[in-house]
Order: structure tokens, then C-alpha cells, then sequence
């Protein structure tokens, strides 16, 4: 598994924005979902990606097995896409008649990896357990036959994530796999980004678990999260522009009946310094220049943007390829140290700066919408805590190095 | 209870074989060393009528194809029922030398470079297991031969279990059998589904704690199986005698991951213990 930010899929037009990014030389592999991009796209864009020498792994995204589109339909496999009580009943005959539909949609696409595709774990389910354990078998032989890593997916669901006995239950058993890295996300409350200091230390706790394995882990749909990733021991982070990325989305596997986004509000400004967003320009033009100074990072989608007025234009796509290629960068810095603990203080020396400028802001008498300035201090804190108190768990993965 | 067959009538009921002598029995089986016609040592193995029959056969074929020098090769195996007359028995490789047992004695400490040895070699017929989808679920010193050149050998795999079966409804009876001081918290549970590689990883922890301890962790004489449950279940006392305190951070750090009561924390396979106790050889 290549070391650094991945692109995770999640819309319809991710292929050329991810295109786009890789030619920026941000990221170092693409996270194609079936969800997102039928099969033929899938492979065209596959050896696009590869030509970029980017990596690329295929999430067939089982977390809610029942869901399915016309995008996912395409991939052959959606006689598959079951409630899990009837995908239980699944034969080992039908198990081996998807392991060979798989094989022959890899053959296609030429992924570097797969990841096999898991329920969503839940509290108390065993039989979530057992058919997780199930398809990755199957899944495992496919990677074998090819000759390429399988993952296992480990995604916490909300009831999995209350308590640290039903985490580390279920990693007891999610960890029996054979498996040649982790695919691992955690769903967290409904907040644009998680805030929660126990629920980051969890999340954070239980990846670094997965890294104690001594197999890779990447950090699915981390967002700005991704900032913590290689702290907690993770190899890679899968970063998405949308905030239905940010975090394990389960809604996203579900049938919705309204149509979403595509509003009128102005863009967010992703800033590294806050480490967070600020409305473009409205509440960057009430900043002095000298905070617009600190806070407008660049990047190479945000070249047009500088402090002061005018405040030129900044379109959706260019802020969103703008957040995405910041993320990358910092991660890829971050990345450039292979010691965890090093990459936890670099997350929190972040953290600490951006605590110290939106308190800055916040002196001004200015509040910034979005929320953008309540997760910051509890990551920290959540992060200094995974140093302090899991320090067995970062000698011992020192020791695996 | 142990069952046992008289050896006068196994060597009847063997006539193919020498009878050697009698081996330490388990509950399960009755064992002996013999010897074929063609002057091969062998350790036969008389199973008892009660256990169950569906369940070895299954396992019995996994370990059939496993051939490691850390683990005994089972020759054969055999089960038939006729006229009410049942014969089953396995033979398996018959390893010279002498128990584990022998050489953990308490107050005995091994070297670390002894141990470093030993238990690498341990670990790497664990891997075999673990390739081959089995666990053991009863390591333990009686069921590790030390040969002449001081390699370990496992042997006595009736409690075997085959991780790539989907129907464990048979093992759930199994669960919570094996030999109590070597027990991991998921044994004592009995809670079938949470039997995998990392239980054998925890009775490893036992055995080299005892090594380079001198003492068991967990047990101590007198102890009820209550005690010993909750001791095994909640207790990190073993972690503060001086002997384990005063040991190098490395060792201590191995050995306490290997006695995590949670599976997620034990470490992920033998072969991450091979590799890490031969860093601590290099150190």
C-alpha cells in the first residue's frame, strides 16, 4: 500500500477531478467506488490513473449490501446486493461464482489491490462477523490468484463505537482476518466534522490497533481528518472533496428521495493554517490583512486568490480541488516521516497553530460560520492523549518498523 | 479424567505394532510409543468413544497436509465402526527427546538467547499451523517435545481446530476444552467465534514468560479454576513482579502483548513474534 493521500471517490465527476490532482502531483493513488463510476469508466479511467503512476484499489462497497444503482449494477455482481439476513444464506457456490466475476472484473480494471467488501460492523452481531469473514475469503483468493494485496474492510458503525469493549470486540474478531492491510472508517455522529474528543480518541485508538498488526492501514473517507492518520500509524488516507466524505457516510448507500447540493452558497476556503474552512470572500474579507495573510494558504488551484481586495472569483471546483491538493500536501509532508509518533506531533504542532489563529480571529470579534473552529482543540487534546496513553501500543509498532 | 486403555490390550488390539510403552494419557486419547514393521517410531493414539468423531475427521485431513519440523506429522488416521466394534485411532510421528515440561521448572530461568532460539523456531511451526487454518487451542509443555538438538516439536493436535470451516457448530462443545493454565480469556469465555490463531499466541506468552520468568503468570498453587478464570480474565499482576520488571523494555513489551486479554492486541501472528524475538537476538 503506497504511503500517503489517496483519492476517495464519491461523486459522478471524481475520475477527471482526481485526474486533475494526480497531475498536480497530489496523492499517490484513487479509491474507484462502484457507487460512483460504472465498470467501463471504472477501467478506462484505471489505466488513466495508472498512466499518472497512481495506484488504485476498487471499493465494491457492501456496507449497506441492499443498495444498489445503475453504476454498481454494471459490475455484474448486484445478484449479490442482499439484505444481510438473505446474504447470509448465500452458498459457497454463489461465493465462488462472485469470486469469479470479481476475478474477471480485475482483470479489466488492473487494480493494485483490492478491497473486500464488508457490512458494516454493529454491536453484538455475530452474524455480521461471519459473513464479513466470508467474503473476504472468497475475496482474498481473487487478490491471491492476481497477485495482489486484499484488504480487509473495517468500517465501526455507530453502535460498535459507544464504548471501548464493543471496539475492541469487534476488532478481536475483524483482526482474525488474513488479510494484507486494513480498509478502515469509522462512523461518527452527524456533524459536518467530527468533534467529539472521545469519538477522534476512539477512532484514532482503534486505527492505531489495526496498525499494530503490523499490516498497513488506510484511513477511508478521512477528509480533513487525514491530518491524524499517519499519527494513529495509518500508511494512507483517503481524502474526498464532498463533506459526505469526511467521515463514514452511510447515508450515501441509502435510497434518498431529494435531490442534494447544487445551491448558491459561496465557497469554502480550506485553509491550512485554521485547518479548516472560511467563507470565500465574505468572512475573509473581514479578516485584516494580516490574518487574510495567515490564513489564505496556497495551493495550485487557489493562484488567482491573494489578500486583499479584489476578492477575484473562485469557483466551486477550484475551492474544492484547492482543499483536496492542501490536504494532500500536508499529509505528504507528513508522510515523509515514517515514525508515527513524530507524525502525531506534526499533527498536533498543526493543530496547535490553528487553535492559536482562530482564537486570533475570534479576538477580532469575528465568528466564523461553518462551525470551522470546533474541532480543532479536541483533536489536539485527542491526539496528545493517544501519545500519552497508548505509548505501548507506538513502542510497540516502533518495534514491528 | 484421563482415559486410558489398558497397554494389553491395545497391543492386541494393534497387532501391526510394538508396543513400546505407555505415554501420558489425555482426556481425549490414550497414547503409546510403538514401532511398525519397518522399525519406525511412532506415537499411537487410541481416541476415546465419546469424542467426536465428525469433528476430528474433519480436522484430521487439514493436518494431513501439513509437513513443518516444528510440528509432528500425523500418519494416520482411522475410524471404523462394525458390528458395534469401533476402531479409531491416529498415529502420529513419534518425537524423541523430552517435554517442555522438563525444562520450565519454576525458579529455572533460560537465557535469553536460549529462549530467543527456542521460541523462534516455536513460532514458525505455529505459522505452519496458522497456514494450514488451524489452531492447536492446547499448547502447552506437555505437548511440546524438545528433540536432542534442542528444537521444539508440537505434537497432540485433538483439539485441533479448522479455521476454514463454516459449520463450527461442532467445535462449540470444544470451546472451553484444552488444559486450564495455558487457558487465553476466550477460552474461558467458551465462546466459540472467538477461538483463532491468537489463543495459541497466548499460551505462547505463558510458556516464555515461564521461561524467562521461572514462574507461571497467572497460576499459583492452590489455586481454584475460579481463581485461575479470574486471575487469566482481569489480572496484570504478573507484570510487576521484579523478575519482569527489571527485564529489558523489548521483553517486557513482547511479553505483555502476547498475554493481552484482547485478541486485537495480542500480536497478529507467530511469525510477527519470530521476527520480533530474532531483533531481539540482533539487539
Amino acid at each position: 500500500m503506497r504511503r500517503g493521500p489517496w483519492h476517495q471517490f464519491g461523486f459522478n465527476s471524481h475520475n477527471d477531478f482526481a485526474l486533475d490532482l494526480l497531475r498536480q502531483g497530489a496523492g499517490v493513488g484513487v479509491i474507484i467506488s462502484s457507487r460512483d463510476l460504472a465498470l467501463q469508466g471504472a477501467i478506462e479511467y484505471s489505466q488513466k490513473y495508472h498512466e499518472l503512476d497512481a495506484h488504485v484499489l476498487l471499493d465494491l462497497q457492501f456496507y449497506v449490501p441492499n443498495f444498489s444503482n445503475a453504476k454498481m449494477d454494471s459490475y455484474e455482481i448486484s445478484e449479490y446486493r442482499l439484505p444481510v439476513s438473505r446474504l447470509h444464506q448465500v452458498t459457497n457456490d454463489d461465493l465462488t461464482r462472485l469470486t469469479s466475476k470479481l476475478e474477471s472484473i480485475c482483470i479489466d480494471l488492473s487494480p493494485d489491490g483490492l478491497i473486500a467488501p464488508a457490512i458494516v460492523y454493529e454491536a453484538g452481531r455475530t452474524n455480521i462477523i461471519e459473513l464479513n469473514a466470508r467474503l473476504f475469503e472468497n475475496v482474498k483468493r481473487v487478490g491471491d490468484n492476481l497477485g495482489i494485496p486484499t484488504y480487509a474492510t473495517v468500517v465501526l458503525g455507530n453502535s460498535v463505537i459507544s464504548s471501548d469493549e464493543t471496539i475492541n470486540a469487534i476488532l478481536s474478531s475483524a483482526t482474525s482476518l488474513n488479510c494484507d492491510g486494513w480498509y478502515f472508517s469509522f462512523e461518527f455522529d452527524h456533524e459536518r466534522i467530527p468533534s467529539s474528543r472521545d469519538s477522534i480518541y476512539r477512532c484514532c485508538t482503534a486505527g492505531l490497533t489495526l496498525a499494530c498488526t503490523g499490516k498497513p492501514v488506510l484511513h477511508a473517507y478521512s477528509g480533513p481528518m487525514a491530518l491524524l492518520s499517519l499519527g494513529f500509524g495509518a500508511q494512507a488516507t483517503a481524502i474526498g472533496n464532498y463533506q459526505n466524505l469526511w467521515k463514514f457516510p452511510r447515508e450515501r448507500w441509502r435510497p434518498t428521495t431529494t435531490r442534494r447540493g447544487r445551491g448558491s452558497a459561496p465557497a469554502r476556503y480550506f485553509s491550512s493554517a485554521i485547518w479548516g474552512t472560511i467563507v470565500y470572500p465574505d468572512e475573509i474579507a473581514r479578516l485584516s490583512i494580516e490574518l487574510q495573510n495567515q490564513v489564505l494558504t496556497q495551493s495550485a488551484f487557489s493562484t488567482r486568490i491573494s489578500p486583499g481586495p479584489p476578492f477575484l472569483p473562485f469557483s466551486r471546483w477550484d475551492a474544492n480541488k484547492h482543499l483536496v491538493s492542501t490536504i494532500c500536501s500536508t499529509v505528504t509532508a507528513i508522510a515523509s516521516n515514517s515514525d508515527p509518533r513524530s507524525n502525531a506531533a506534526a499533527a498536533i504542532s498543526i493543530l496547535e497553530r490553528a487553535v492559536d489563529l482562530h482564537s486570533r480571529i475570534a479576538g477580532t470579534g469575528i465568528s466564523l460560520r461553518d462551525n470551522t473552529a470546533a474541532y480543532q482543540e479536541n483533536w489536539r487534546v485527542a491526539m496528545s492523549d493517544l501519545l500519552n496513553i497508548q505509548s505501548c501500543d507506538f513502542d510497540y509498532l516502533e518495534m514491528l518498523r | 479424567m484421563a482415559f486410558t486403555v489398558p497397554i494389553d490390550i491395545a497391543r492386541t488390539a494393534f497387532p501391526q505394532y510394538t508396543f513400546i510403552n505407555a505415554l501420558t494419557p489425555s482426556a481425549q486419547k490414550a497414547a503409546f510409543h510403538v514401532r511398525d514393521e519397518e522399525g519406525n517410531d511412532l506415537c499411537l493414539k487410541i481416541i476415546a468413544p465419546n469424542y467426536s468423531v465428525d469433528r476430528l475427521s474433519r480436522e484430521i485431513l487439514a493436518l494431513q497436509s501439513l509437513s513443518h519440523p516444528n510440528v509432528a506429522k500425523l500418519k494416520e488416521y482411522t475410524f471404523s465402526s462394525s458390528e458395534g466394534h469401533e476402531r479409531h485411532y491416529l498415529v502420529e510421528e513419534f518425537v524423541p527427546g523430552k517435554d517442555l515440561s522438563e525444562d520450565l521448572q519454576p525458579g529455572h530461568r533460560w537465557s535469553t538467547s536460549n529462549a530467543i532460539t527456542f521460541f523462534t523456531q516455536l513460532c514458525n511451526g505455529l505459522s505452519a499451523l496458522r497456514k494450514a487454518e488451524l489452531v492447536h487451542r492446547d499448547l502447552k509443555p506437555s505437548n511440546i517435545r524438545i528433540m536432542s538438538d534442542n528444537s521444539p516439536v508440537i505434537i497432540d493436535f485433538g483439539l485441533v481446530r479448522c479455521l476454514a470451516l463454516t459449520d463450527l457448530t461442532s467445535t462449540s462443545e470444544g470451546a472451553a476444552i484444552g488444559t486450564p493454565a495455558y487457558f487465553a480469556p476466550e477460552q474461558w469465555r467458551g465462546t466459540k467465534h472467538d477461538i483463532d490463531h491468537r489463543t495459541d499466541l497466548f499460551a505462547l506468552g505463558i510458556l516464555l514468560y515461564q521461561a524467562i520468568i521461572g514462574s507461571h503468570p497467572f497460576l499459583d498453587e492452590g489455586m481454584s479454576a475460579r481463581e485461575l478464570h479470574d486471575v487469566v480474565c482481569t489480572s496484570e499482576d504478573c507484570f510487576t513482579v521484579q523478575e519482569f520488571t527489571s527485564l529489558p523494555e523489548q521483553w517486557k513489551l513482547i511479553m505483555r502483548r502476547l498475554l493481552e486479554k484482547e485478541r486485537a492486541r495480542r500480536p497478529h501472528g507467530a511469525a510477527q513474534v519470530a521476527t520480533i524475538l530474532r531483533r531481539l537476538g540482533e539487539n
